[in-house]
């Protein structure tokens, strides 16, 4: 077998012991790596109903068999667990040397279960584990912590680590690397938090096991700097994501105000172009050229790392026209280890909420200052305030009651990116159908549903497109592990991806092979739903009610008076349903669980729910 | 006639400016004001013409608003 370690490290945090597992041929070719890997482990080794937060949980870092080979954005990890945020399956992934190190330290995944008896660093060479107590930074951010462990290991390990969000149980908390990067918006840092689990630093020095190293060498090496080059051409690095910024707003579909308005004259002053003039030095992950981070200094004087989904939520959507403060909250967000985009969405409900009526309290839309408190707040769960933004804002509607539901932007507990779809039905269905709750990653169709259908379409052809890209981005990138930007942001030619798979592992896999892995994983994630929620029903699937909402509607600008159709959305989401195998309430029938080899699943989760 | 361009991205470094208004011949097309403002044609893009989508050879009238943008994907 070629293309994997064939190895997992499972380490026992409560016994402190560990043990190198390995894997068959079938289960690599069946779930690949990364995401795949993660949602079948979990699957098979979570009971249904445990809490997230306490040792029955267990934690993966998953690799894929192209992480960490020299190839265009290869240095990417999944982390995943049972998520405090959802209830259910969640993940995320971020760059990270450990994408490299892990595969030379021979795993392609690490399984942490239990939970440390004090605070604990995880440190991983080849084949020693050391359980090293972590006191000392247990309290400390991401940054102070990233150079306390550089002081300890050097610059030459991969690290992993958590802020006080993560110790503290918020359930948005992430997991962070290299001081800049940060993944697992569904509170992955909160389940390292909940086991006292500081950080995990990974040296691997061993080689990884490929079909054919020199060609991979050349190909991999060759692309990367052709990768390069187009970036060079097209100039997207001088914006990197927050060239959408500006579009967004000419199109209504930039959040301000808590969604409520999709544009704003002074966003401007927030976009990519005064982003680039700020910029004073720029980042990326490992094996990349394109190097999205841009960072400016914020108002306290600090270098703050920022991209379009952090000004977006923690900018427009809060009316905050002020780059430099737009840059402090997320500054503090990195250092706390909070999700940028869930701190933006629970700030942006709390103003809203008490604008409403919903809850009494004092924060204001435009106030950088209070906000900057309240993250405070959230992070070490302080006080009454502390504690209810910390729980996110699925669980903050519920205790708010008043219908605030109904402009908490979330889907499934994750709230919502920053895309404003008060008027995009397709995009609305992207987030809805999000298998993990409302995130980007999984697909995106805005500029297909402008330039190729019309945006008042809730035709079949919206809901393909979803599906066709979800197992581009939330498939294939996901289980083999590699950043998708090369070819989602500089028209990097999807076909490489196979080719560098066949390269490494010595398969023959078409597309089609990448996409029915993908299907089986999307499958897998919804058994994990219907195992924690067995009453589901389709309005799991809808996007916040505030976008049917015909008193929401814009009153100027280009989508004025116009909102989503909640009937038409419907028939859109079973348009979705019908084509993917799924029954009314988007689980996915007995006939497609067998037609993905998930038959011996099936049984499984139909002791928990119903399958039809 | 008088159009009002928006530009977006890495674009606005090829005109030179982000938004303005551009003075046209009549009749004139989309083509006619990406060339206008040193934009490579053959560069994958979307351009809106009041918020719709247009082609190259779209007509454009006097007041329009014309946004032209790389292809964004989301990120």
């Amino acid at each position: 077998m070629f293309g994997w370690t064939g190895n997992i490290l499972r380490i026992d945090l409560t016994k402190k012991t560990y043990k190198k597992e390995t894997f068959s041929e079938e289960f690599a070719k069946k779930w690949v790596g990364g995401r795949g890997f993660a949602v079948k482990i979990l699957f098979d080794e979570l009971k249904p109903g445990i809490d997230p937060l306490g040792p029955d949980n267990k934690f993966i870092v998953a690799l894929g068999p192209i992480s960490g080979i020299p190839a265009p954005n290869t240095g990417k990890a999944v982390v995943a667990a049972k998520s405090p945020l959802t209830g259910f399956y969640g993940d995320g992934n971020l760059g990270t040397r450990v994408s490299e190190h892990l595969r030379k330290a021979g795993y392609d995944a690490l399984l942490v279960e239990g939970k440390a008896d004090r605070p604990t660093l995880l440190y991983i060479e080849n084949d020693k584990v050391e359980f090293i107590p972590a006191d000392e930074i247990w309290g400390k951010g991401t940054y102070a912590t990233n150079d306390w462990i550089y002081g300890k290991y050097s610059k030459r390990v991969g690290v992993l680590n958590i802020g006080q969000g993560g110790e503290n149980l918020v359930r948005y908390a992430v997991v962070r690397s290299m001081e800049g990067r940060a993944g697992g918006r569904t509170g992955m840092g909160a389940v390292m938090g909940s086991k006292l689990l500081k950080a995990i630093v990974v040296k691997g020095t061993n080689d990884i096991p490929q079909a054919a190293n020199d060609a991979m060498r050349a190909l991999g090496s060759g692309d990367l700097r052709k990768v390069g080059r187009i970036d060079k051409q097209t100039g997207w690095s001088t914006q990197g994501t927050t060239g959408v910024l500006s579009w967004c707003n000419e199109v209504a579909a930039l959040p301000v105000r808590n969604f409520r308005r999709t544009h704003h004259p002074d966003a401007w002053k927030i976009d990519g172009e005064r982003l680039n003039v700020a910029r004073i030095a720029t980042y990326g992950c490992p094996n990349c050229t394109m190097r999205c981070g841009i960072t400016i200094h914020d108002s306290e004087g600090r270098e703050s790392e920022l991209d379009y989904e952090n000004i977006g939520l923690l900018g427009s959507n809060l009316e905050i026209f002020d780059l430099c403060q737009v840059a402090s909250l997320n500054y503090l967000c990195d250092d706390y280890g909070l999700d940028t985009m869930s701190a933006g969405c629970v700030l942006s409900f709390y103003a809203d909420a008490i604008e409403h009526g919903a809850v009494s309290g004092d924060f204001m839309f435009g106030d950088a200052e209070r906000a900057k408190l309240l993250l405070g707040l959230a992070a070490r769960r302080e006080g009454k305030v502390g504690h209810m933004l910390a729980d996110g804002s699925l669980r903050m509607a519920m205790q708010f009651g008043k219908s605030s539901i109904n402009y908490a932007m979330q889907v499934k507990g994750l709230e919502v990116a920053a895309y404003n779809c008060k008027f995009i039905p397709g995009q609305a269905l992207a987030f809805g159908v999000a298998p993990m709750g409302a995130h980007h990653k999984e697909a995106w169709i805005i500029t297909y549903e402008l330039k190729n259908t019309t945006r008042e379409s809730y035709g079949p052809e919206k809901a393909a497109k979803v599906i066709e890209l979800q197992r581009i981005r939330g498939g294939m990138f996901e289980f083999i592990v590699a950043c998708r930007f090369p070819w989602v942001e500089l028209g990097w030619d999807l076909d490489n991806y196979p080719k560098y798979f066949n390269t490494i592992t010595g398969l023959n896999w078409s597309s089609d092979d990448m996409w029915e892995t993908a299907d089986r994983i999307y499958a897998m994630i919804k058994l994990h739903y219907l195992r924690e929620f067995p009453n589901a029903t389709r309005q799991g699937d809808y996007p916040p009610a505030i976008w049917f909402d015909p008193s929401n509607a814009d009153t100027e600008g280009p989508i004025a008076g116009k909102v989503l159709e909640i009937d038409k959305y419907d028939r859109l989401l079973q348009h979705y349903y019908d084509q993917r195998g799924y029954d009314h309430r988007g689980i996915p029938t007995r006939a497609t669980l067998e037609r993905l080899d998930l038959v011996k699943e099936a049984v499984e989760a139909a002791k928990y729910g119903n399958l039809l | 006639m008088k159009v009002t361009v928006k530009i977006i991205g890495p674009f606005i470094y090829a005109a030179g400016f982000s938004e303005s208004e551009v003075e046209l011949v009549e009749p004139a097309t989309t083509e006619d004001l990406i060339s206008r403002v040193n934009i490579d044609k053959d560069r994958s893009k979307i351009i809106l013409r009041n918020g719709k989508a247009v082609t190259l050879s779209d007509a454009l009238t006097d007041g329009d608003r014309v946004v032209i943008s790389p292809i964004y994907s989301g990120g």
